[in-house]
């Protein structure tokens, strides 16, 4: 063992932030890894807020109520112990954050404002404007500067991880990177890695994350022997800006501040929205679910649009899109969501403090992930993770405002387990694996750059996201997804083929894209296979063919490895032991 | 195990581009402030008197050189010329011009407001240096001397201005140099943050227009008054006196001492102020 | 014939290597932005007179102008290319080419990908952070009135995009300004209570060569900011700030 533990963490966003922030106060060595600057990661993306159950506003609030709205609201698909833990947290969260200067909107005394979010009935939601994420992660990465201007951590922003460098006994010794400015791939020693790497939108083509959101780490550890689990929970956003190039995030706090979404009643109605008197519209969501109404968790609230839209034909001019109405708020209501209005008016070009906005359901998180064990470490020695790269927490749907929280919560977590667990690990055999990993990295590499084959890249990119898309987001049927499968199979046949318009060696954008690709793909099967072997339906994870939840049979983890180069999927007990599973129920009064 | 050390990032080789803040190192924070400064206090203000003396040739030849007369009487007044005037505005030309050529304009690019006057605040400014070094070579340190003769102030600047060339230069010079001055009275507003919010600087901008206006009006007055009010003025609206006979050219402070008591009275005499004495 | 984008793009492979212009012309579609064209390119990547060439370098990240990363000139000037819409830029005459570039003030890594580094170099120069004794449990953070949280939040907006810094006439390799960025966060770190224990520091970091004074009041960086932050202001209460420091120090120190 080195004198100072070594640990390496990669992704850059709120989880990977927080972990090296411990990691560095505690004394550990920590490299950071990056693929962009980390002040650009995915994390600035998150709008509506936090949550914590700090009750300000005199309503009753407690940690335990905070607890049993995530676990209902994952529809007791999440182990228990950790959500617990992570809600207990909530409130010393918070106020660290505002220590650390997080310009938190405040109430007149000066005490942080609240707001309420889906899936419950307090206002439990710190914000800073519409814009929190962004806000979180800027006072986190001034924390790392701080650090970093120490001495303490040294970044590699502009570096993409590759894979896992495993000895001899399947332990981690440290990663292979690549640098994406000049090509150059190499290994670097660790004690222990901390995967941080956010989400897998991309694999869906279009869907509110960034561009970097591939999966890419959390693929290439799978494919490694890492345990991938609850692939299949993607949770669709009820609310986005369908776009050209992605979909626009129109966040949660927009019905927290009093947004409301309703279509015309009458399904010819021609007339502009605005024009339309309050007994002609339709809105739906406060008639069906009279007790949460607007707020009814994500997947529930997604479902119930995309009913609208394709089984009632109610959409807007026939088109799949449904009102969310900020017309009728007071100035300083609109105030609070500014960021998230600004975004409307310049990617749509209305001003939605007139007009009621055009939005859809559009894919946006990903609760599956790397399996991890209650410190976070995965089932491979060394390699732990957190954030939205893990499956922790959110069980079948994550609940509004608890994703920055979780991240914040699961790098506090995983730094710490990672120094314990380096501190107290045995050197390795040899040279620990190194030269083999970078011998099989450089052959991948090559393989690429000699291939001379006809497929582009990033059409095979589209067409995986429109499959993944049509067969494995907010309606899922059996036949289709296996159509889904064998077209990804396809598209991993045609990888083999692929062509590389760019050869050169010198901030190859496409290279890196077309290696994060093959990762995508192998990733997309475990999303769609896990979906397929799942028949219940259990947050987002919605089958007509079985419209119930399961509990006797599905009431469990699912656990895909990567054996003979295909998805084995296993299954795993949840963490019951402080809530008892009870039906799921928003509808009621 | 191999815990050979990763290479430092590529941070550290040698940085193209802009290079970052020197955290507290070096003196420029000092010289640009002294030459923000140095614009408004003495060189505004000398620029005040200048253009409100000047505007005594409204009131004719011998008002003007009553007025000159006056500024020469001030005590030190060699000193004062130096030490507030000369060196000062050396320093402001000679600074503004360094400024002025590390400065990238990109009006072409971002036609704004804001970035037209960045732009006009440096174009006056080397109109106004290459103007002042001619006018305070030719109106100052050659030809006929107005400190030892002050009378003859008017009729200097009228056979100058007979030229209709340097009539033109005076004109854009008068404009040049009052928007140089009233905007970078505006600028130091804003620079030292004496008007932070934008109400203010646009607030304070419509003062600071109104007094540019004001002076400029004053120097085309001026200049007007003695190109076409008062044609034909005389060489020297003030004999020289005895004393000035018994020591000429030697501008010892005690000549100009004495002067400045022979023409008190003359001051204080002159009722008709508007009729010239020829 | 389908209607067409013709678009114009400066390349260069590398730091060292030559520029050239390459041409491509790109199947219309309503409500494309400038990254949605460069995508189209990176799946057909073949320039109007039919030559094969490599996809366009970029950077670009979440898309919604609120990671700062694409920040490049189009048609000359300096925005977020994720929200340049195409049909605006157009507007009026769609036959008129589309000119991309990458920054001018800011050494290129490929095409139109810059190094922006030197921001980060100088936030860190400022000391932009809130020193915290440590991530542990220490209680609520002071009352904070929401008049502060008001004027604190929006300089918290910057998204790091550098184009204050690319429209900036004094920013430039002569002068080595700090740009208007890093000065925004100045403020916002001297207004936070517990930020304000480094204003001295930062303060007297800013008056170094390269920091305040060097501000021309061009004002282009509030004109261009795409987050619309009070950039002047900043600068005015800043370098405010700075001057009584200095006059301090200079009968303290």
């Amino acid at each position: 063992m080195a004198a100072s533990p070594r640990i390496i963490v990669v992704g850059g966003g709120l989880a990977g932030l927080s972990s090296v922030i411990k990691i560095a106060e505690a004394g550990g060595t920590v490299y950071l890894f990056s693929i962009v600057p980390v002040k650009r990661s995915n994390s600035v993306c998150a709008q509506g807020g936090i949550n914590a159950a700090k009750d300000l506003k005199g309503e009753g609030d407690s940690v335990l109520k905070h607890f049993d709205d995530t676990v209902y609201g994952g529809d007791f698909l999440a182990n228990q112990t950790p959500v617990k833990n992570m809600t207990a947290q909530g409130p010393a969260i918070i106020d660290l954050l505002d220590r650390m200067g997080v310009p938190f909107n405040r109430t007149p005394e000066g005490l942080l404002d609240f707001r309420r979010f889906g899936g419950t009935l307090y206002q439990r939601t710190a914000f800073a404007g519409a814009t929190t994420g962004q806000q979180l992660l800027y006072a986190l990465d001034e924390q790392v500067r701080r650090h970093e201007s120490e001495g303490k951590v040294t970044k590699y922003e502009g570096w993409e991880f590759l894979s896992a460098v495993l000895d001899d006994n399947g332990v981690c010794r440290g990663i292979v990177a690549m640098n994406l400015r000049t090509m150059e791939t190499r290994t670097f020693p660790a004690d222990a890695i901390i995967i941080c790497t956010g989400g897998n939108g991309a694999i869906f083509g279009k869907s509110t994350n960034s561009v970097v959101c591939t999966g890419s780490a959390q693929s290439a550890l799978y494919q490694q022997g890492a345990f991938y689990a609850n692939g299949e929970f993607i949770q669709v956003h009820p609310t986005a800006i369908p776009g050209e190039d992605k979909l626009r995030l129109m966040s949660e706090s927009a019905r927290g501040e009093g947004g409301r979404v309703w279509v015309p009643r009458d399904r010819n109605d021609k007339r502009v929205a605005r024009s339309i008197p309050e007994a002609d519209r339709y809105y739906f969501l406060e008639e069906r679910y009279p007790k949460y109404g607007n707020l009814v968790p994500r997947d529930i609230a997604t479902r119930e649009i995309f009913k609208i839209v394709y089984e009632d034909n109610m959409g807007i001019d026939g088109q799949p899109m449904v009102y969310l109405d900020l017309t009728h708020l007071p100035k300083e209501r609109l105030h609070k969501l500014e960021g998230i209005l600004e975004i409307y008016e310049k990617f749509v070009g209305d001003d939605p403090r007139e007009v009621p906005m055009k939005i859809f359901p559009g894919v946006h998180y990903t609760m599956g992930g790397l399996w991890v064990d209650f410190n976070q470490q995965t089932n491979i020695p060394g390699v732990f993770a957190a954030g939205e790269a893990d499956y922790s927490i959110h069980g079948a749907n994550r609940l509004g405002a608890n994703s920055l929280l979780y991240c914040i919560y699961g790098g506090f977590v995983a730094g710490p387990q990672a120094l314990n667990y380096a501190k107290a690990l045995k050197p390795a055999t040899g040279d620990g694996g190194h030269a083999a990993e970078l011998q099989r990295q450089n052959e991948k590499n090559k393989q690429l750059t000699s291939s001379s084959g006809t497929e582009n890249p990033f059409k095979i990119w589209r067409e995986l996201g429109e499959t993944m898309t049509k067969h494995a987001t907010i309606v899922r049927y059996n036949a289709g997804l296996d159509e889904a499968d064998a077209k990804i199979v396809e598209l991993l046949h045609r990888y083999k083929n692929i062509n590389l318009s760019d050869k050169s060696q010198w901030a190859n954008t496409s290279f890196a894209f077309t290696r994060q690709l093959y990762n995508m793909l192998e990733l997309g099967r475990v999303i769609v296979r896990g979906a397929r072997l799942r028949d219940e339906s259990r947050g987002a994870h919605y089958k007509p063919e079985f419209p119930n939840r399961n509990d006797e049979q599905f009431l469990k983890t699912t656990k895909a490895a990567f054996v003979d180069g295909a998805p084995s999927i296993t299954y795993e007990d949840v963490d019951t032991s402080h809530i008892k599973p009870r039906p799921r129920v928003y509808s009621s009064t | 195990m191999a815990t050979v050390a990763p290479p430092v990032p590529s941070a550290t080789s040698p940085q193209r581009g802009v290079q970052p803040l020197r955290a507290g190192q070096g003196n420029s924070f000092l010289w640009r402030k002294l030459h923000s400064l140095s614009g408004i206090i003495p060189i505004g203000a000398f620029l005040v008197e200048h253009i409100i003396s000047n505007f005594e040739t409204w009131n004719g030849p011998l008002a003007y050189a009553k007025q000159v007369v006056f500024l020469n009487s001030l005590p030190l007044v060699r000193v004062l010329e130096w030490a507030f005037i000369f060196i000062p505005l050396a320093f402001h030309a000679l600074y503004g011009v360094f400024i002025a050529f590390r400065g990238r304009s990109n009006v072409n690019v971002y036609p704004w407001a804001g970035n037209w006057m960045y732009l006009s605040q440096r174009v006056t400014g080397l109109i106004a240096l290459a103007y002042i070094v001619q006018h305070v070579w030719r109106q100052r340190f050659s030809g006929v001397m107005l400190p030892e003769h002050p009378g003859a102030a008017f009729a200097k600047v009228q056979h100058e201005l007979s030229n209709p060339w340097m009539l033109a230069i005076y004109v854009i010079a008068m404009i040049a140099t009052t928007w140089h001055f009233s905007y970078g009275i505006w600028l130091f507003a804003a620079k030292w943050g004496i008007t932070p919010g934008n109400r203010a600087r646009k607030r304070f901008g419509y003062v600071c227009a109104a007094l540019g206006i004001a002076l400029c009006l004053m120097g085309l007055a001026s200049i007007y008054a003695v190109v076409y009010k008062y044609p034909n003025a005389p060489e020297n609206v003030l004999p020289e006196t005895p004393a000035a006979l018994v020591q000429p050219a030697a501008a010892t402070p005690a000549a100009s001492l004495t002067r400045s008591l022979t023409v008190t009275p003359l001051t204080t005499q002159s009722q008709p102020r508007s009729t010239p004495q020829s | 014939m389908p209607r067409t984008i013709k678009v114009e793009i400066k390349r260069q492979s590398n730091p060292d290597a030559p520029v050239v212009t390459e041409k491509f012309e790109i199947p219309y579609r309503p409500n494309m932005n400038i990254t949605s064209l460069l995508g189209e390119i990176a799946c057909n990547p073949i320039t109007a007179d039919g030559k094969t060439t490599a996809p366009i370098a970029y950077d670009s990240n979440c898309l919604e102008e609120i990671c700062g990363s694409c920040a490049m000139l189009i048609n000359g000037k300096a925005r977020m290319a994720c929200s340049a819409l195409v049909d605006k830029l157009q507007a009026g005459n769609p036959d008129e080419p589309i000119t991309l570039a990458p920054l001018s003030k800011f050494p290129v890594v490929r095409d139109l990908s810059v190094d922006r580094s030197v921001l980060f170099q100088n936030l860190k120069a400022v000391k932009a952070w809130v020193p915290i004794d440590g991530t542990y449990d220490l209680g609520a953070a002071p009352r904070q009135f929401p008049q502060i949280q008001e004027e604190r939040y929006p300089l918290s907006n910057c998204i790091s995009c550098t184009i204050c810094m690319e429209v900036c006439p004094q920013f430039n390799d002569s002068t080595n300004f700090v740009g208007a960025a890093t000065i925004a966060q100045v403020k916002l770190f001297n207004m936070d209570p517990a930020g304000s224990v480094l204003k001295e520091e930062r303060l007297r970091a800013l008056a170094g060569d390269g920091g305040v004074q060097e501000c021309g009041f061009a004002q282009n960086c509030v004109e261009a900011c795409p987050k619309q932050l009070p950039l002047t202001e900043a600068i005015s209460d800043v370098t405010r700030e700075v001057i009584v420091q200095q006059v301090k120090d200079f009968f303290t120190r």
